[in-house]
């Protein structure tokens, strides 16, 4: 069984391939050389003219687990404007639902029809991993994986409090990856969750927890060692301190050093870039922040675009988010703490273009993508759905890539927001091959997934094909065909096969002897046997509808 | 005996286990149980709920067709008769884990059936105020860890919940020892729990648990009430109890939906999650939902990431035909709908009046493995299979039955 893709103008910027006409050849859903004359091709696409990628990996989206699943029984609403269209607030796929939290189905769904084959849930509270999993197992034709948030448990914070030494650190971190099914880790307001736990209602990069008396600082240079020193390929995933405060930026720029040189990723910074100028005392420091993203090379980071519309916010920021939730609309919110491991906070948003803050929001994340050079360190998000649904990546690939049509939409903006917005003077235009570096190259090899997110020999035959259009949104909303593990599952836009996909792990090994501190934490503290914490490769597996891909450390 | 669930083989036939009980929302994990030649006894931290569950009879593992025995292929094809002649069957009952759970959405997305669990009535209390308001709240390791102050509103816990207070409240937390903790109960008869230190208890009418609610959300607010009473409760009870949640460092307001059973209870519900609100603004505080039973809570969240909504309450919907699963409890029965009745049950069911087709299935946590979510949400546990049996699952059932439906 060889399928032959003829013809194709590729772009695989692994391999720096920028439009060139070339075949792909496909056995047991792998990309493989061309075959000998001898070996029967049993079915080609003629490709000539169509622009060949492969499948587009979004590296932050929330998709499974309790938050999203909370705000999904909280806004039964969203279900119910299914058929409904506001043109012009909402901005999507022709088959999106117009849902900021669609079911697992329509997730899985949504995301193959625009040429998505796999998608990393962020945000997985360890002790709530059973349920994503449960819930990303039946999310058909993508693959999966998620990050374990740490830093807000009070395992780690007394590890820390009572001077852990770092190889203690990593046997945690290392256990918690196997234990939770995960590929990486997250850390989210970094002792804030914590903090708020104990009535403490912000906290600074220097500040410390008013219990544990340790730092955001002393946290991120404690998780990002251990990330690094266990060689997992994803830096260390991090949602700064201050989330949307005005001011938050110098927070920001802090927190890139807080590493000391080491690699982390500063996720949905958009919402972590913002300054105190002006009437309002809210204004964009995009230009500062890319300024810094481009000077630290061990800083990557994803932008969480928003765009106007209704949509829900779902953040492990219960701190950020109980602050927050008096701006919920509708007029609603869930904040909770949980399992001393950490929180979650659901708070209803509709993003306005005629909002100063909401205007200048939209301003400051497209401001960074066009200010950061370096595609391979930023990456394509909207923080599904906390920005806006995942249906709308097209529409913001488009203002990526038409100046006009992006400056069209910047004077539709308030008036106020324009005026304290640079956009209209920034010119660039990405291009095919920088959009397939940031939706493709570049997050497979920021999770260190080997065999995605690229066309070369030996890649999972994960290949989407577009028809090359003027209008990107159009083009990019509705691929022609889309391949996953070589089978076709996507024709004009719509689905032809459903298929499960697989779950994305690193499991770097670690001393076992550590669990004897997990052990009688668990005794004293926990309301759960230690052994029920861990999530086995069976319960993902079972129902034969996925497969667990454990990947090698890097180098 | 060493905390862990590493299978000892004591004697040839004998070995224990610590096992998850899936008979009330708290899914305690650490109950010791001993599989004896396939008959399992509770050797520690049982409770009577969990007693009755896992020593429950392996029962009568024939399927029945109108009340006479049949294999499980003729049932089964009966059951796929019953189903395709039916133009919107109800899924009732839903006593099953997330795996059968799964199973039945799929059929009844193909059987075009309404999917309606046993405790609808007291769930949909809750969804109300979620969907309505939202609510701050918290989860049972906190409760253990941080909760100074308890207030269990209409509610004795220990009904629904047997060991709550004994695993959670008596237990010296990593912030908070046991001995400092206050218990304090408002409600109609309210069991004293005399193992409980510092407790104390505001009797009332049920009935009458709307208005306090609302009067003790008011002072904790700090409006200031000029009567002296409110449904036979001293104000200055009721302010006593605002100036404790105000000053607790983590208060926890706890109610059990299924005991809140009178008209229009969500808005005693929102009194009470809307008292954590106003806390919440000066100190912590959060709010409680206890009880929960028949895999209840897991059934809400796999309908919702499924389908994108709760479940929900039958919409008096004209139905043609019934499914009814209890896993987990055989005493509950099917509704007396005089129409054409299956029952996918635990084999010691005894209905009422017996159905068109009865298939004992396998019980999760027993006779299978499985997953269940405690009630409060956050946290999803594996059960585990304990003893032998012949028993089908309920998925493997159903699949049975949609190979049949074509």
């Amino acid at each position: 069984m060889i399928t032959l893709l003829k013809n194709g103008k590729l772009y695989d910027p692994a391999h720096g391939i920028d439009g060139v006409v070339q075949d792909i050849y496909i056995r047991d859903g792998c990309i493989i050389a061309k075959p000998n004359a001898h070996e029967k091709i049993t079915q080609a696409y003629d490709l000539t003219g169509k622009v060949v990628m492969a499948g587009a990996i979004d590296m932050h989206s929330h998709i499974g687990g309790g938050k999203v699943n909370i705000a999904r029984m909280m806004l039964p609403e969203f279900q119910e404007t299914k058929n409904y269209s506001e043109p012009d607030a909402h901005v999507c796929t022709p088959n999106c639902s117009h849902n900021a939290t669609p079911s697992t189905t329509d997730t899985g769904f949504r995301y193959i029809e625009m040429g998505y084959t796999a998608a990393f849930e962020p945000a997985i509270l360890p002790i709530n991993a059973r349920h994503a999993h449960l819930e990303m197992g039946d999310t058909p034709m993508i693959d999966k994986g998620g990050y374990a948030m740490l830093g807000n448990d009070d395992y780690f914070l007394r590890l820390l409090a009572n001077r852990a030494d770092q190889k203690t650190i990593n046997d945690y971190v290392a256990w918690t990856l196997a234990a939770t099914q995960a590929i990486g880790i997250k850390v989210v307001n970094p002792g804030g969750i914590s903090a708020f736990k104990f009535n403490q209602r912000r906290l600074d990069l220097d500040e410390n927890n008013i219990h544990y008396q340790v730092s955001p600082r002393e946290i991120l240079k404690s998780l990002s060692t251990a990330v690094h020193q266990l060689g997992i390929a994803k830096p260390l995933h991090v949602h700064c301190n201050n989330l949307g405060a005005a001011g938050n930026f110098e927070t920001t720029l802090n927190t890139m050093g807080a590493s000391d040189g080491l690699p982390m990723h500063l996720t949905h910074i958009q919402f972590h870039s913002y300054g105190t100028e002006g009437d309002k005392k809210f204004s964009s420091a995009a230009a500062q922040i890319a300024e810094a993203l481009n000077k630290n090379k061990h800083i990557t980071a994803d932008v969480g675009q928003i765009l106007f519309g209704q949509t829900v916010t779902a953040s492990g920021d219960t701190m950020m988010q109980h602050l927050n939730a008096k701006h919920a609309n509708p007029k609603k919110s869930v904040i909770m703490d949980i399992e001393c491991d950490a929180g979650c906070g659901v708070v209803p948003f509709k993003y306005r273009d005629q909002n100063y803050v909401n205007a200048l929001q939209w301003a400051i994340g497209l401001e960074l993508f066009l200010s950061v050079e370096d595609p391979w360190r930023i990456f394509l998000t909207t923080d599904h759905p906390n920005g806006a649904p995942f249906t709308s990546y097209p529409h913001l690939i488009r203002l990526l890539m038409d100046k006009t049509f992006r400056n069209g939409a910047f004077a539709k903006l308030n008036l106020d927001a324009q005026a304290m917005s640079n956009l209209t003077s920034l010119n660039r235009e990405y291009s095919l091959y920088e959009i397939a570096i940031m939706t493709r190259a570049g997050a497979a090899r920021l999770i260190g997934l080997n065999d995605r997110g690229h066309l070369g020999i030996g890649a999972a035959a994960d290949i989407t094909v577009y028809t090359d259009q003027a209008d990107r949104e159009a083009m990019f909303s509705k691929p022609d065909y889309v391949f996953k593990d070589g089978e076709l599952v996507v024709k004009n836009g719509k689905v032809v096969k459903v298929v499960w996909g697989a779950t994305h792990t690193a499991k770097p090994a670690f001393d076992h002897s550590a669990e004897q501190g997990l052990k009688e934490y668990f005794e004293k503290y926990h309301t759960i046997q230690l052994d029920n914490f861990k999530i086995s490769d069976d319960e993902i597996t079972q129902d034969g509808r996925g497969q667990v891909i454990t990947h090698t450390n890097k180098s | 005996m060493a905390k862990s669930d590493v299978m000892n083989s004591n004697h040839a036939d004998t070995r224990t286990v610590m096992a998850t009980c899936p008979a009330c929302g708290l899914l305690c994990d650490d109950v010791l149980v001993e599989n004896n030649q396939n008959k399992i006894s509770v050797l520690a931290n049982g409770c009577a709920k969990s007693i009755a569950f896992f020593e429950q009879a392996a029962g009568n593992t024939t399927p029945r067709i109108a009340g006479e025995p049949a294999t499980l292929a003729q049932a089964v094809a009966k059951a796929a008769q019953i189903l395709k002649a039916a133009q919107k069957p109800l899924f009732a009952g839903l006593s099953t884990d997330v795996q059968g759970f799964r199973a039945l959405y799929e059929l009844a997305q193909k059987t075009n059936a309404t999917l309606q669990h046993m405790n609808a009535t007291s769930s949909q209390r809750n969804l109300r105020v979620l969907q309505s308001s939202g609510w701050q709240m918290t989860t049972l390791t906190e409760v253990k860890n941080r909760a100074d102050v308890v207030v269990c509103i209409g509610t004795d816990v220990v009904t629904h919940n047997p060991r709550f207070f004994e695993r959670f409240i008596q237990q010296d937390g990593m912030f908070i020892g046991a001995e400092q903790r206050e218990t304090i109960f408002i409600g109609e008869n309210i069991k004293k729990n005399d193992a409980l230190e510092r407790s104390s208890l505001l009797a009332c009418r049920a009935s009458n648990l709307s208005e306090i609610t609302l009067v003790l959300r008011a002072l904790v607010l700090g409006k200031k009430l000029k009567v002296t009473q409110v449904a036979g409760i001293n104000t200055s009870d009721l302010q006593a109890v605002a100036d404790k949640l105000k000053k607790a460092k983590y208060a926890v307001l706890a109610w059990v939906a299924k005991d809140l059973d009178f008209p229009h209870a969500e808005l005693t519900i929102q009194n009470i999650t809307e008292t954590v609100v106003i806390l919440n603004q000066t100190t912590r505080a959060a709010g409680l939902q206890l009880g929960s039973s028949d895999g209840d809570t897991g059934a809400n969240y796999a309908n919702t990431w499924l389908s994108g909504l709760t479940l929900s309450e039958d919409q008096a919907i004209q139905h043609d035909a019934v499914v009814w699963v209890n896993s987990f409890s055989p005493e509950k029965n099917p509704p007396d709908s005089g129409l054409p009745t299956v029952v996918l049950g635990n084999p010691n069911s005894r209905p009422a009046s017996e159905p068109d087709v009865f298939i004992p299935i396998a019980t999760p946590g027993l006779d299978c493995s499985g997953t269940l979510f405690r009630v409060d949400g956050s946290v999803t546990l594996p059960l585990k299979k304990l003893r032998e049996t012949d028993l089908p699952t309920l998925s493997d059932v159903i699949r049975k039955i949609e190979a049949q439906l074509g």
